[in-house]
């Protein structure tokens, strides 16, 4: 039987800032971010404004008054108006992430990735047994504390699977070291609710209760019949998870991802169409870049915007609805001139001329990994030659060394607003 | 106060076996000397690499930036209670 570690940081990006700026430790912090947010935009030497951001981590202090993760920062204010809030530096973050995902390999062959603070090891080798693991994720907690800062404080689960193991590092934080071996497994489930399962939401807890199952001791009296009835394959899982049984495959493969987009809020309104245009191609450079790096190829183009409900009013409540549409692509691109085409075609069908607008994206999906198709290749020849000039500048200089003439304006400030978490370019 | 600047700065720095730990900071006419070292993070803009020193003295947080491509240092942030 597999021995595997859950392991997960406490308030994160908050416990990052706390480590780096000594002012703001024990103190209400909150860090701020768009959910998917940007890249790079036109900031126009205006300062970023912190009214268009939410709460993407909270420090154990600011949770404890009540700031919550998803926040709107106007009402985070309200709530706590002594709260300090920051604005995101992925960079920092990403170094922590590289050194503790450094940190379990040194222990384990299969680390697997969950999220940014986030990870399982198959620990099986090098703990041997129950024992072993305690004084592991000892030492593991050690070498975070010595390596990331004693700021940054994790909580470890230790179990027979995945789905335990993480149900048991999240029932105690912070800083939280909870074994649940074979034996206990069934004991420990019992005392967990529903909505402490990865992999139960509300809309199964929900069903659940309807059927007059209210926790996980009834859940394994139900037979595998009704689950299947009700929840098809999901039924399967849960008649498993009431027994403590669950995936034990710690896999350290990265996934091809689905779709590479950049999206970015201004800190003001974009009035004028020469600036969505300018910031359209920037955005479209900056996919075009992470696509040709890791060499794919896009036969779908989408695009959104978002428009300020009420111009020239800022704050959370003239935010108006997105919208956003599509386009099939017949042959497969890769050049950043041509996703700015695309996308804005699309904007420009589905945007309201008469609204500034707020925030802008350009996504590419339908993705080939391949070298360029012989007959693309021909045709476009002269250009792929000049984009993989433009992309070895881009590599040895950093994003910014190129721009195309019409985006030399755009500035990417220090933590400007709508940062976004993949910074690798 | 916490402030986003991109002001150049001269910096004296200490060299401890491979790190380098930044020792005086002057920045205009303010003189920082660095108590603490809380944080150091590299980037990658391309090929150059860039070292970021979260430090602190009694009273700041100054957030240092090191070009290593054309050797040279700015203040970034700064941050006061
Ligand atoms: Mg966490």
């Amino acid at each position: 039987m597999s021995i595997i570690l859950h392991l997960d940081f406490n308030s994160f990006f908050a416990s990052v800032e706390q480590q780096a700026n000594p002012f703001l430790r024990n103190k209400a912090i909150a860090v701020g971010g768009k959910s998917g947010g940007a890249g790079t935009g036109s900031t126009g030497g205006r300062a970023p404004l912190l009214a268009r951001t939410v709460v993407t981590t909270a420090s154990r202090e600011a949770k404890a008054l009540g700031i919550k993760t998803a926040m709107g920062s106007m009402e985070a204010m309200r709530i706590l108006p002594s709260l300090i809030m920051i604005q995101g530096d992925p960079q920092k973050y990403s170094e922590i992430t590289k050194r503790f995902l450094n940190i379990m390999r040194r222990y384990s062959d299969a680390v697997e990735q969950f999220s940014t603070d986030e990870a399982f090891a198959d620990i099986t080798q090098a703990a041997g047994d129950y024992f072993g693991a305690t004084a592991l994720a000892l030492q593991i907690k050690e070498d975070i504390a010595r390596e990331c800062g004693p700021y940054c404080t994790v909580s470890i689960g230790i179990a027979p699977n995945k789905l335990i193991a993480k149900l048991a590092g999240e029932s105690r934080k912070p800083d939280g070291l909870t074994v649940v071996p074979p034996a206990d497994v069934i004991n420990f489930i019992d005392s967990q609710p529903f909505s402490a399962f990865c992999g139960i939401g509300s809309k199964t807890e929900e069903k659940l209760t309807e059927l007059g199952i209210s926790d996980v001791k009834s859940l394994r009296r139900a037979p595998l019949s009704l689950l299947r009835s009700h929840f098809k394959n999901q039924g399967d899982w849960l008649y498993l998870a009431a027994r403590g049984a669950g995936d034990d495959q710690v896999s350290d493969k990265v996934e091809d991802p689905k779709s590479i987009g950049h999206s970015y809020t201004f800190p003001y309104d974009l009035e004028l169409e020469a600036e969505l245009k300018t910031n359209l191609l920037a955005l479209s450079d900056k996919v075009a870049f992470r696509m040709r790096r890791d060499n794919f190829y896009a036969t779908q183009v989408s695009a959104f915007v978002r428009h300020a409900r009420f111009p020239g009013v800022a704050g959370p409540s003239s935010a108006g609805a997105g919208v956003g549409a599509q386009h099939k692509i017949k042959d497969g691109i890769s050049d950043g001139l041509e996703i700015y085409k695309n996308a804005w075609e699309i904007i420009n069908k589905i945007r309201d001329k008469e609204m500034p607008i707020r925030l802008l994206g350009v996504s590419v999906s339908g993705l080939i990994k391949s070298p360029l198709p012989s007959r693309l290749f021909k045709k476009d020849q002269k250009t792929h030659r000049a984009l993989e000039a433009l992309d070895e500048i881009q590599n040895k200089f950093g994003s910014d060394s190129w721009r195309r003439a019409a985006t030399l304006k755009t500035v990417f400030l220090e933590r400007a607003s709508g940062w976004h978490y993949d910074h690798e370019i | 106060m916490h402030e986003l600047l991109n002001d150049p700065i001269d910096v004296t720095v200490d060299f401890i076996g491979h790190r380098v730990r930044p020792k005086i900071i002057k920045w205009g006419n303010t003189i920082f000397n660095t108590e603490k070292v809380n944080l150091v993070h590299p980037a990658r803009e391309g090929e150059n690499l860039i070292f970021y020193f979260s430090i602190s003295d009694h009273s700041h947080f100054l957030k240092l930036r090191f070009d290593t491509h054309n050797m040279e240092w700015r203040l970034v942030e700064l941050y006061t209670d």
